[in-house]
Order: structure tokens, then C-alpha cells, then sequence
């Protein structure tokens, strides 16, 4: 268990993300242009700090994603892109994505008949369990999500994901984890012990 | 007692409907934040009774299963009362 923090600091919503690309022209069309996101700052400079890596010169350029966060690129000058750096096709990769948060139905629509206006290949609207979104890529073919909530997150999500992540947790301790099956299994003496801790809670 | 929890969320509710009207279970009063479904041996679910999309009846066993899965596919979930170990008989053995 981890000790109690005497402070407790706190965070306040995303600043801005940042990924490297090497399509400056086709970077700056997309975001700017295509999803219509201002260009707000932009760093360009010489190389520095990481001499034994020999830092390229760079630029460090932000668009405005709403509700004060941005989304940012570097551009390094002179280089080429790194094999390792290339997203990788399939499903795993795609767990690496930025999502936009929009505030109704309507919006997502909005967004979904833009991008394909502008030729962008967009999915279908996705339910998950509270959240529906839309999925497409930026050339870069970085993973985008535009997402809405379908209810608020509440007391019983946060249980439920504790006793989730506690069995899970203890599966992957014991090496032999190899499916989901297992999980929610393993998962019944938590959810049993929650239930336990909220009859105590009720009995005073 | 075999069955399966169900957190008492919007997204799982027709879960429990779709389990009363299957008429095999027996649907138990919500404790803490979960029902819990309990079945005689055995079980089976479709997804068009549930009305559930993909995205949530793959997750539909998320609150806790006492039982053994047979069959989960896009059509159906069919689940049996088990003793086995959770890690599998070869874990138990070692």
C-alpha cells in the first residue's frame, strides 16, 4: 500500500499532448485547416541540452483544442523519422490516442460530416459504455477520438473499477493470467467485499 | 451458488432483464452497488434480448462471474457452474 501523502497536489485538466512529426505541410493543413483548429503558439530553435544526442534543431507548435488545452507537434529539423517511431498498423497501437471531449449528439455529427467533407476516413458513432465516440487518423496516422459522455461518472464506476483492476492486478501477479474469463472470476471476492464494506457502512 | 454480478448501471440493466426473461435465474436484491443473477447449473443469454451493441455485451460479465463460460460470441453467452480453479487445473496441481 502506498503511504499517506501529507500534500496532496492537485491537477487541473489537460495542458497540451505532444507527438514528433515529420509532415510539417500536411500536419499544419490537418489541424489548422481540415479540423479548424487555431495555430495559438509556436517555439523554433536551436537544438540544445542532450549534447550527446546531438538535439536537432526544432519546432514546438500548439493548436488550440478548447477548454484550454492544446494539442502539439515537434518538428526536428534535418531528420528523418526513426523506424521505432513509425505508428505501427493493428489495434495495439491505436491504444495511444488523444480524444476530444464535445458536449452533445449533435456536435459529434458536426464533426463526423466535416471530416468527411473534407475526405477524412471517419468510423461509424461507437457506444462504449459511457461515452459514444468517433475514430480517424491525422497523417501522421496518429489515432484521433471525438467523444461525448452518455452519463456521468459516479460512485458505483469507481468501486466497480477498483475491484476490476485489484483482481486483475493479483492475476498478472501470478504469471498464468491468459484471459478475461479469469478476470471476472478472480474478480468475485472484491465485488463481494465491496458489497460487505457497503452493509457495514449502512449498518453504522 | 453460481451466477454473475451486475454493476447497477444504465449500460447493464437490460442484462438483468434479459436474465429474468430467460427464466432460468434468479435475480437477487441489490447489495452494495451490484445484483447478483444466480442460475441453476446452467444459463444461456442472446445479445438481441439484452439490446446491447458489441462494445458492452463483450463487457457484459464485467461485475463478477461465479461460473464457467462455454460459449460467448456475438450471438450468444452461455455459462455452466464450475469448480474449477480460477488459474486452471494445471495451476492447481503445481
Amino acid at each position: 500500500m502506498i503511504k499517506p501523502l501529507e500534500i496532496h497536489p492537485k491537477l487541473h485538466g489537460v495542458d497540451h499532448t505532444a507527438r514528433p512529426t515529420w509532415k510539417l505541410r500536411d500536419t499544419v493543413h490537418f489541424y489548422r485547416d481540415i479540423l479548424g483548429l487555431p495555430l495559438v503558439h509556436c517555439i523554433s530553435a536551436k537544438g540544445w541540452g542532450r549534447e550527446k544526442e546531438n538535439h536537432a534543431d526544432f519546432l514546438h507548435f500548439f493548436f488550440d483544442s478548447g477548454n484550454e488545452s492544446t494539442i502539439a507537434f515537434f518538428y526536428y529539423i534535418g531528420t528523418q523519422q526513426p523506424a521505432e517511431l513509425v505508428v505501427p498498423k493493428g489495434y495495439m497501437a491505436m491504444a495511444n490516442h488523444t480524444a476530444w471531449r464535445v458536449e452533445s449528439e449533435a456536435e459529434l455529427l458536426d464533426w463526423q460530416r466535416r471530416l468527411e467533407s473534407h475526405g477524412v476516413k471517419v468510423s461509424q458513432f461507437v457506444q462504449h459504455e459511457i461515452i459514444e465516440s468517433i475514430y480517424f487518423r491525422d497523417p501522421n496516422w496518429y489515432p484521433l477520438e471525438i467523444t461525448r459522455s452518455l452519463r456521468d461518472v459516479e460512485e458505483p464506476d469507481a468501486v466497480d473499477a477498483t475491484a476490476t483492476i485489484e483482481a486483475a492486478m493479483e492475476l498478472e501477479d501470478s504469471g498464468r493470467w491468459k484471459d478475461i474469463e479469469q478476470l471476472w472470476r478472480n474478480k468475485v471476492k472484491f465485488v463481494q467485499e465491496s458489497q460487505e464494506k457497503h452493509s457495514e457502512k449502512a449498518r453504522g | 451458488m453460481s451466477g454473475f454480478y451486475v454493476l447497477d448501471v444504465p449500460e447493464f440493466a437490460s442484462l438483468v432483464d434479459a436474465a429474468m426473461k430467460s427464466g432460468r435465474c434468479k435475480v437477487h436484491p441489490k447489495i452494495g452497488h451490484y445484483r447478483f443473477v444466480e442460475f441453476d447449473r446452467e444459463i444461456e443469454l442472446l445479445r438481441r434480448d439484452t439490446h446491447m451493441n458489441e462494445a458492452v455485451w463483450f463487457g457484459c460479465l464485467t461485475g463478477g462471474l461465479d461460473g464457467k463460460i462455454t460459449r460467448f460470441d456475438g450471438e450468444r453467452l452461455k455459462l455452466v457452474a464450475t469448480n474449477e480453479p480460477i488459474l486452471g487445473l494445471d495451476a492447481a496441481r503445481r
